[in-house]
């Protein structure tokens, strides 16, 4: 991928997006999609929407409103793109629109640097069996962070 | 609301084309203007805390281990206001991991882990919410109050969801949840509670109320602890009673309560448990 713009969604809005970090020089893309904004039922209040703003306003993004997938792919088009990249989620929803681009377009996803790295597969029953393995790894004093 | 300007200090890489969102305002009162008008079903004002990585690197750097271990669990305690900006990854976790575990060796004798450790239930909720995707709308496990889910409404009731309860913490809570879109998290097991055991609302109900106002509404966080709270993900339902509230929550509310000589709160734990479970259901507490 020569030439990709960057697909940056509300789970990285800060400066330590991996899609930033590794293509400072490319045009990104937000975009306030009415279903992840809480669908028809229950949109999300006014507070939440500035909120998202005020982080927005602090990147080189551009912002925009409309259908997730098709905004992206209408702005690799805008910008003669080979492709997009993008950081990883964990909402379903952004999944969905992932898949949707991925169709069209190579996708590329960074993950972020992860909070604890866990020998698989991790028993996530309840937070007690999961902090047996993660405390200990967490702990300023262990080896490897 | 204050006048500085949340301008830009970046450029947009490129011209700006049709259909782009704005990126330049005279004040925080024209980008709230201007949302409100770009954004008509999206209730309400802005809150007062704002978006962006100065204010998220400034409580990064307040942060205290020590002081947030001890005093944690107050209304008035050391907390560290980070969820709105790690919610939206303005700081990422491992970021503030590193900050914490610096923080945590600076001093001559070991630091409570318990920093580190709410930090770990984000990370928890998440990887729960990649395995369980939309099951997190789903009870994970039958309630464990002996109460049939259809005795739950599936509605959350308007007095609740306009701070008119007539109960002074309940309404202060949901008050502050609209105004401001942040809640301490005593606060918000507190209300949960109220809502899913005194008023016999379906946790959805509440977990949709929650995500449309807090500035961290996160499914994943949210929507497994009202499952707590309920108990469909947890051993036993959670409950409080005054004694508890008036405990942690730095004396605000009872006084002047207009129900304060009727509280639904002011009994043991035991008489609640009988008021509010059937069978031998027992509740966990704070």
């Amino acid at each position: 991928m020569e030439r990709p713009v960057l697909w940056i969604h509300a789970e990285a809005l800060g400066p330590a997006n991996p899609a930033l970090l590794a293509h400072p020089d490319r045009p990104a893309l937000f975009v306030f999609d009415d279903g992840l904004l809480g669908g028809a039922d229950e949109p999300i209040s006014l507070k939440r929407i500035v909120f998202l703003y005020e982080c927005l306003l602090e990147l080189p993004v551009t912002i925009r409103r409309g259908d997730g997938a098709e905004q992206v792919l209408a702005f690799a088009a805008r910008h003669r793109a080979d492709g997009v990249v993008t950081s990883a989620w964990v909402d379903p929803q952004l999944g969905g629109i992932a898949a949707t681009v991925a169709a069209t377009l190579p996708l590329q996803v960074l993950e972020p640097e992860p909070f604890v790295l866990l020998p698989e597969p991790v028993d996530l029953r309840r937070f007690s069996r999961y902090w047996r393995s993660a405390g200990p790894r967490l702990r300023p004093d262990h080896p490897t962070p | 609301m204050t006048p500085s300007a949340p301008v830009s200090d970046t450029t947009p890489p490129l011209q700006p084309g049709r259909g782009d969102l704005p990126r330049t305002f005279s004040d925080r009162d024209a980008l709230v203007r201007e949302l409100a008008a770009r954004f008509p079903r999206a209730e309400g004002g802005a809150s007062t805390i704002r978006g962006g990585s100065k204010p998220a690197l400034a409580a990064l750097e307040a942060v205290d281990p020590v002081r947030y271990a001890a005093s944690r669990n107050h209304l008035d305690g050391a907390v560290s206001g980070l969820s709105p900006y790690i919610r939206h990854g303005v700081v990422t976790l491992a970021q503030v991991r590193d900050t914490v575990q610096r923080r945590m060796t600076r001093g001559p004798g070991p630091v409570s882990e318990k920093l580190l450790q709410e930090l770990a239930w984000r990370d928890y909720w998440q990887r729960l919410r990649r395995r369980l995707g939309d099951r997190i709308w789903d009870n994970l496990e039958p309630l464990k109050t002996g109460h049939p889910e259809e005795a739950y409404a599936r509605e959350l009731p308007a007095d609740i969801r306009e701070g008119r309860s007539g109960l002074a913490c309940i309404d202060a809570f949901a008050r502050q949840l609209i105004d401001t879109g942040w809640l301490h998290n005593h606060e918000r097991m507190w209300l949960a509670a109220y809502v899913v055991h005194w008023r016999r609302v379906r946790w959805q109900a509440g977990a949709r109320w929650f995500l449309r106002h807090l500035l961290d509404g996160d499914p994943a966080s949210n929507n497994l602890s009202w499952q707590w709270v309920a108990s469909s993900f947890s051993s036993k339902p959670y409950l409080f009673n005054r004694a508890n509230l008036e405990r942690f929550g730095a004396g605000r509310h009872c006084p002047g309560c207009p129900a304060a000589a009727a509280c639904p709160f002011e009994a043991s734990y035991e008489v609640l448990q009988g008021r509010l479970f059937a069978g031998e259901a027992s509740g966990e507490t704070t």
